[in-house]
């Protein structure tokens, strides 16, 4: 029972850091159609930023964290700029496109960080939280549940109180809609993405310290990117966010009882599932042909 | 679109030429260069079978995995009966084309980004499937000794002999995938790409041409995992990633998707570039993701269509050429 | 017996009532005229048909057997074919291929004849079809040019070829009219009247009134889902509630 309600704690902690890159792909794809393969590399980068800016030359975390996500905004911003906007009236020349950034950023990162083992960002917070004797949080994770939340609901109040936020709720419902509204698509996906590549951005900066850092890990991102996507429904970010925490705690509590790789392999069967029973997820709305 | 397949003799003289270079090359080469033949010659099935699976528009990204269920497959059946090559070639098939035939039911209830991401998870499924299951699939470290066949005598062992099998093979198989794009088949698999509604209201049942050119695919290309775990010996999970996936992709759609030959160019030439840039291992990944950046950006139709594009910009005289082709 | 029974269907789209309990009967060998204004529900009845929705409540029969919720393909092998109202061809393919591609029922070839190169005789009587139905169609001509090569005309007489290539019974044309100059809808006109005459049961959806009047012998009307009224068009031309449907729709 211990170990259950601890594990629940921890898939909370992890459900705010998986809404966090998931949502921010949902809005790439709602409102661009391009499934960003290089979503995981961006968090990659961000955590690697982290490594070497706080970890290595020992800037301060909160600065760094700055950092990672203006530099991954600045990135996201680039590949709209030079890929997906020439792209854009073939979904699938995008997609290649983001599989080619993957490669590089990889490279990058792999050049950067050198050979040898995985890197490992020693928690600024030290200490944990003990709530009801028994359930320890470390600090660091309530720091990182804590600024997931935060972020969360700015973007909400961004998406229904703004003024862009509408707009890029009206361009992602129907583009050529938006388009003869006057609503200028092409900003307004530069807005999307650099809100997505943001989210992506603070997303490694949170997971440095809970993780190991190296080029490759940017895969298992984006297998559970795709997998709550799915499940909470493409295009919807409400869905997106819902999915991200049952299936935080649904994949811990699998991995704590029968590993890893079954988690995983559960995870993927479920989505597989879901795109049967119901392909437009636990949020989604299709419009029927 | 269909090329009328008329063997013209300067064709018949070309292609001879091309073969006997073929069959002459290894004994030019050396021990690693011989190796990359037979896998060059054994990623040209997959690529060709990865087209036929896209003929209907659908682009998968289980066809790696499904190149592994191959390979895993004749691994399990020399380890434990001992199977002749002849019986394990068809088997690695035949299970690859199984397990296709199952995952339609789920997976081609989906269409174009559903699809996408259904057939990718599906194969980490099924790739995470033998990380786990240690007993029978070996985990991480995979099947190892797999006794390369002794064919009337022959060791497949020696690079030679196995280049000259796996030519033949692949020429089947090849000549087979040539035959199905160009008939009837064909058609109706490249009606339902550009209006599945409109080949449905004729009497297509689209569904079952999609299951056919998904199973068909994933039988070739069972082959071509069968072919490369008896030269290697050996099978792992990590041969079969979204990484391996990815350089499929990238040799299509490099190569250009639209003729049966443009994945086999781009397979060629990428490798043989890729051998060019051997000593930048490390950022030989980033030298690829730029070139597959390049080639959509500016050459969407793929190597293949440079011909064509050359002949457009030179000389006033194409139009009369276009005429001489058209009139074949 | 009629070869087309519409019994009460109702298409809803969420909350719109596209089609509200229509019924009506296509008679054998008859060409007849489904009009209304736009977002009448005509196309939604064909989709209905032809497989492509399924009613939300109703009847469909043809030939006496329910055919409501059946998947297209089952419906066009069993004589029932629908042309598209925007004109819907296989652009990248040849005027042949898109025939060709057409008489996918009668000459279906399988897998190991299509290898081993076994189906030349049905490939040959497909070929011998295709030919037959471009020569119907006046494109024996241009029987190499692509698709979207073609002028609008021969686009839609392409269209209903490859329809014809599937040897129908009952015919659904959908605005085959639409956008064509006063020859073309000439010719077009005869056609449809060939394709009757060749004993296919046609119902023709269509704006031209022309057109409408020139061939059909009785006329069914939709207007907001619902069947306003039927009668020969010298009926439908005096009827109150139709002229006022048209006039209040903004023609
Ligand atoms: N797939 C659909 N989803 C929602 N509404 C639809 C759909 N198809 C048609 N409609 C609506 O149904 C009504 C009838 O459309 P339609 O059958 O195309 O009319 P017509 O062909 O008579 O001009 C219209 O109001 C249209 O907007
Ligand atoms: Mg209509």
């Amino acid at each position: 029972m211990e170990l259950f309600l601890q594990s629940i704690a921890n898939g909370l902690v992890q459900g705010g850091f998986f809404a966090l890159f998931a949502v921010g792909l949902v809005l790439i794809f709602g409102v661009m159609g391009v499934v960003n393969f290089a979503h995981g590399e961006l968090v990659m980068v961000g955590a690697f930023t982290i490594w070497l800016l706080h970890a290595q030359y020992g800037l301060g975390y909160i600065p760094a964290i700055a950092v990672a996500i203006v530099l991954v905004t600045v990135i996201g911003l680039v590949m709209e700029r030079l890929l997906f906007r020439p792209t854009r009236a073939d979904p699938l020349a995008g997609l290649i496109c983001s599989i080619g950034i993957l490669f590089i950023l990889q490279v990058i990162a792999a050049l950067i960080g050198g050979d040898g083992p995985s890197k490992q960002v020693p928690p600024p917070y030290q200490g944990t939280l003990v709530m009801f004797e028994s359930l320890r949080i470390p600090y660091q994770r309530v720091f990182s549940l804590a600024i997931s939340v935060a972020a969360l609901v700015s973007l909400w109040f961004f998406l229904t109180r703004t003024r862009y936020g509408w707009a890029l709720r009206a361009v992602a419902l129907d583009r050529e809609a938006a388009e003869l509204q006057g609503i200028n698509t092409n900003r307004i996906s530069m807005v999307a993405i650099g809100v997505g590549t943001a989210l992506a951005g603070l997303a490694g900066g949170l997971i440095a310290p809970l993780t190991n850092i190296n080029p490759h890990m940017g895969h298992n991102v984006i297998v559970t990117a795709f997998i709550v996507t799915i499940v909470g429904g493409v295009g919807s970010l409400s869905g997106a966010v819902l999915a991200a925490i049952l299936y935080a705690v649904f994949h811990t509590l699998i991995t704590v009882y029968f590993g890893a790789t079954i988690a995983t392999i559960s995870g993927l069967v479920l989505m597989v599932v879901v795109l049967i029973v119901k392909p437009t997820g636990l949020m989604g709305v299709r419009v029927s042909e | 679109m269909s090329s009328k397949g008329g063997f013209t003799m300067p064709k018949l003289a070309i292609g001879a030429v091309a073969l006997i270079a073929l069959l002459a090359t290894p004994h030019f080469l050396g021990f690693h260069h011989q190796d990359l033949l037979i896998f060059l010659t054994i990623n040209v099935l997959a690529v060709c079978s990865y087209r036929l699976v896209t003929l209907t528009g659908e682009w998968s990204l289980i066809h790696a995995v499904m190149m592994g269920v191959g390979a895993y497959t004749v691994a399990l059946s020399v380890n434990h009966f001992d199977l002749a090559i002849w019986f394990t070639l068809p088997l690695a098939g035949t299970a690859a084309g199984l397990i296709a035939a199952l995952l339609c039911f789920p997976l081609l209830r989906m269409t174009q980004f559903y699809f996408l991401i259904g057939s990718f998870a599906a194969g980490e499924a099924i790739r995470l499937t033998w990380v786990e299951f240690v007993g029978v699939f070996g985990g991480t470290s995979g099947l190892r000794g797999v006794e390369a066949p002794v064919v009337w005598g022959i060791d497949f062992l020696d690079p030679i002999p196995y280049f000259y099998f796996t030519l033949v093979v692949v020429g089947i198989c090849l000549l087979i995938l040539y035959r199905i794009e160009h008939s009837r088949i064909g058609l109706t698999l490249h009606a339902i790409h550009w209006k599945a509604p409109l080949a449905e209201s004729v009497g297509v049942n689209a569904w079952r041409y999609r299951a056919l050119a998904f199973i068909l695919g994933s039988f070739f290309v069972g082959i071509a995992g069968g072919l490369k775990v008896h030269y290697l010996g050996s099978v792992t999970p990590n041969q079969f990633t979204i990484g391996f996936m990815v350089f499929i992709l990238i040799w299509v759609i490099v190569g250009g998707y639209n003729k049966f030959y443009g994945p086999v160019i781009g397979v060629v030439v990428l490798t043989i570039f890729d051998e060019s840039i051997r000593s930048f291992e490390v950022i030989r990944p980033a030298i690829y993701g730029g070139m597959l950046i390049l080639s959509i950006l500016f050459l969407p139709m793929g190597l293949e269509s440079i011909p064509a594009k050359l002949k457009s910009w030179f000389g006033s005289d194409s139009a009369s050429d276009e005429q001489a082709l058209s009139d074949q | 017996m009629p070869v087309l029974e519409i019994n009460n269907v109702t298409k809803k789209f969420g909350g719109l009532m596209a089609l509200d309990d229509v019924s009506f009967q296509v008679e054998e060998g008859e060409i007849r005229g489904l009009i209304g204004p736009n977002g009448a529900g005509k196309s939604t009845m064909f989709k209905n048909i032809a497989g492509f929705y399924s009613p939300s409540s109703g009847d469909i029969r043809y030939q006496g057997q329910s055919i409501a919720g059946r998947k297209p393909h089952n419906i066009a092998e069993m004589g029932v074919v629908r042309t598209f109202q925007e004109t819907t061809l296989f652009q990248e393919l040849s005027v042949f291929e898109n025939v060709l591609v057409g008489c996918h029922i009668r000459s279906r070839s399988n897998l190991f004849a299509a290898i081993l190169g076994l189906d030349r005789g049905l490939q040959r009587e497909a070929e011998e079809k295709v030919a037959e139905v471009l020569d119907f169609m006046g494109l024996g001509e241009r029987r190499e040019q692509l698709a979207s090569e073609l002028p609008l005309g021969s686009q839609r007489a392409l269209a209903i070829a490859i329809a014809l290539a599937s040897e129908p019974k009952l015919l659904l044309m959908d605005e085959p009219f639409a956008g064509m100059n006063p020859e073309e809808t000439n010719h077009m006109m005869e056609l449809t009247r060939k394709v009757q005459e060749s004993g296919i049961s046609i119902v023709l959806v269509e704006h031209d009134m022309k057109a409408v009047m020139g061939l059909c012998g009785y006329l069914t009307v939709l207007n907001f889902g619902q069947l306003l009224a039927e009668g020969t068009p010298e009926e439908i031309r005096h009827n109150e509630r139709v002229i006022e449907a048209y006039l209040g729709g903004a023609g």
